[in-house]
């Protein structure tokens, strides 16, 4: 028996360690939101003080400095959004027919999506925003959305794969017997059973979606902009902004995808990235 | 469920029109484009073979792009997986409040990489920053960023990708430690075994393949870094923060040398390719062990 007091007491090191992880990997953030509110440190006087009364001016500042800034949240939001659907839409029946099927080399195909997933995307941008000059998807929200759905969905399909090939199959075959289709299968059984995993990898692949910088950037000479593309184009071309009204604008990109994380984060308890083992039910 | 094989071609027809039409066959023209003096602008093409390697390959800059990455992946990848392993221990069992300390340790992986560059770049550099105020309090006197730094820039860059990577690596990392049943942690606690051999011999070989799996993706983010080091340093001071996708995006788009510029993309994903096969060989072994 380890004495219950031990116990307790490696409890209260294990918060302690915590809260100080925690409050290291926030200060830079912290920092972030007290300047946009105004609020900021005097690092010439000694001991450092703080100066400013908190306002909200600086948030207002953003569409001064970049008149397109909110018109670059509607359509990151927008981009991200119908991006993450799609790639969800896809790669859910395509995992299902991996985890299903057994063949030579099912393995190590799911395993060239989670390589493929690793692919950095400078391999990849170049020609496909040359194509996309081509078929004229060049500076269209479509253009977009359809790259950054492709870009995330290897990674979708081998976190899919794992959540469906650990499911029983017992309802599969029963429906089966029933005699229902496999579009019916997959809407009316499988879905429900894979929910959790399914509304979690949705709102990974929005935050990832919406952070994509390279993939937008090559798609778009400035019509269709997205945050971080709009943020690279401001300060690659040397325009200074101050600090305030960049932490302003970092903080509104940041918000969204907090808020979406706290609401939703029991789901993205769900989020299990499993490597396909050689006991998966086939 | 047996599926048929028409069943099989409807599930996955989606996903190979949307991966081959945005994906693959961009990847595969870009790769045979690089033998080839193909760019968007010009007008004529003329078959070259592996000319444009031997330029990427013999260019000085290449080369220290080459060295900073591999300092990069060696360096980041080992920290972001300990770290994240280490904080995914502490959330391992229920704790007070588990859920927030969750979602707060998650935030600083929202942060997208191209605004932790530019928070970055004035926390350190900025007279308002964290720095100065840290060394303010230590009675130490301002210094200059060490972004600016031949020698401090790159271990910066680093610094800066291992905090906002971290926290994904504990998330993805947190299921397969929880899900260790806890009497083993009790039983091998019980027989005296420290912290370092219980988490050795219990959590590792547990998690092995999950731990492979994070290590695969985190060495290919890590060997294509690029919007981490674009606003931060911009590759600078000189070529010290430089890296190969880096070098890629400025041939390509800053000094349109096109071919360059994909040849050079295409060497970062042979590499990636080769961490791939490595991989499927690896999680073959231990899995069969």
């Amino acid at each position: 028996m380890v004495g219950c007091v031990s116990g307790r007491r490696e409890a209260a090191i294990r918060l302690l360690l915590l809260v100080a992880i925690t409050a290291g990997f926030l200060l830079p953030l912290a920092w972030t939101a007290l300047a946009s509110l105004g609020v900021l440190p005097d690092n010439s006087s000694r001991p450092p003080s703080w100066r400013g009364r908190a306002t909200l001016d600086h948030f207002s500042e953003i569409g001064l400095a970049e008149p397109a800034f909110w018109q670059e949240l509607a359509t990151s939001t927008v981009a991200a959004l119908v991006a993450a659907c799609v790639t969800v839409a896809v790669s859910f029946p395509a995992a299902f027919a991996l985890a299903r099927s057994r063949f030579p080399g099912n393995r190590t195909l799911t395993q060239a999506f989670l390589v493929l997933a690793s692919l950095p995307a400078m391999a990849y941008v170049i020609p496909l925003s040359d194509l996309s000059r081509r078929v004229h998807l060049i500076d269209t929200l479509a253009g977009v959305t359809l790259s950054e759905a492709a870009v995330t969905a290897p990674l979708a399909v081998f976190v899919l794969h794992g959540s469906l090939a650990r499911l029983t199959t017992e309802w599969e075959e029963a429906a089966v017997i029933d005699g229902a289709g496999l579009a019916r299968i997959l809407a009316r059984v499988v879905l429900p059973v894979a929910a959790p995993s399914v509304a979690a990898t949705l709102l990974v692949m929005f935050v990832l979606d919406w952070n994509l910088l390279l993939v937008p950037l090559v798609l778009t000479s400035g019509e269709v902009k997205t945050i971080p593309v709009a943020l690279s184009d401001f300060f690659t071309f040397e325009r200074e902004l101050d600090w305030p009204t960049a932490a302003a604008a970092l903080i509104v990109s940041l918000a969204p995808l907090a808020a979406l994380v706290a609401l939703f984060h029991q789901a993205l308890e769900s989020f299990t990235l499993r490597a396909p083992t050689s006991t998966d039910i086939g | 469920m047996r599926l048929t094989r028409r069943d099989r071609l409807v599930l996955l027809a989606p996903l190979a029109i949307l991966l081959g039409g945005w994906l693959l066959v961009p990847a595969l023209v870009g790769l045979a484009a690089t033998l080839t003096t193909y760019s968007p602008l010009s007008t004529t093409v003329a078959f070259v073979g592996g000319q444009n390697y031997g330029r990427v390959i013999a260019d000085p800059q290449y080369r220290a792009a080459v060295r900073n990455i591999v300092i990069f992946t060696l360096v980041a990848v080992p920290l972001e997986l300990s770290l994240g392993f280490a904080i995914a221990y502490l959330l391992r069992r229920p704790i007070w409040a588990r859920s927030w300390w969750r979602i707060l340790l998650l935030l600083p992986w929202l942060v997208s990489p191209i605004a932790g560059g530019v928070m970055w770049h004035y926390l350190l550099g900025g007279a308002t920053g964290i720095l100065d105020f840290g060394l303010g309090w230590l009675g130490q006197p301002e210094t200059a960023s060490p972004i600016g730094d031949v020698h401090l820039a790159l271990p910066t860059a680093i610094a800066v990708e291992v905090w906002r990577v971290t926290p994904f690596v504990t998330f993805l990392l947190l299921p397969g430690l929880a899900s260790i049943p806890e009497e083993r942690w009790e039983q091998a606690t019980l027989a005296g075994a420290p912290l370092h051999r219980r988490v050795l011999d219990i959590a590792v070989p547990e998690m092995l393949p999950l731990l492979l799996t994070v290590g695969m993706l985190l060495v290919g983010l890590s060997l294509g870094a690029f919007d981490t080091v674009l606003i931060l340093t911009g590759g600078g001071p000189g070529t010290a923060t430089l890296t190969p996708a880096l070098y890629s995006y400025d041939r390509s788009f800053v000094t349109n040398d096109w071919p360059i510029g994909a040849a050079s993309a295409w060497l970062i994903a042979a590499a990636v390719g080769l961490v791939g096969a490595a991989y499927v060989q690896l999680s073959r072994r231990w899995s069969a062990a």
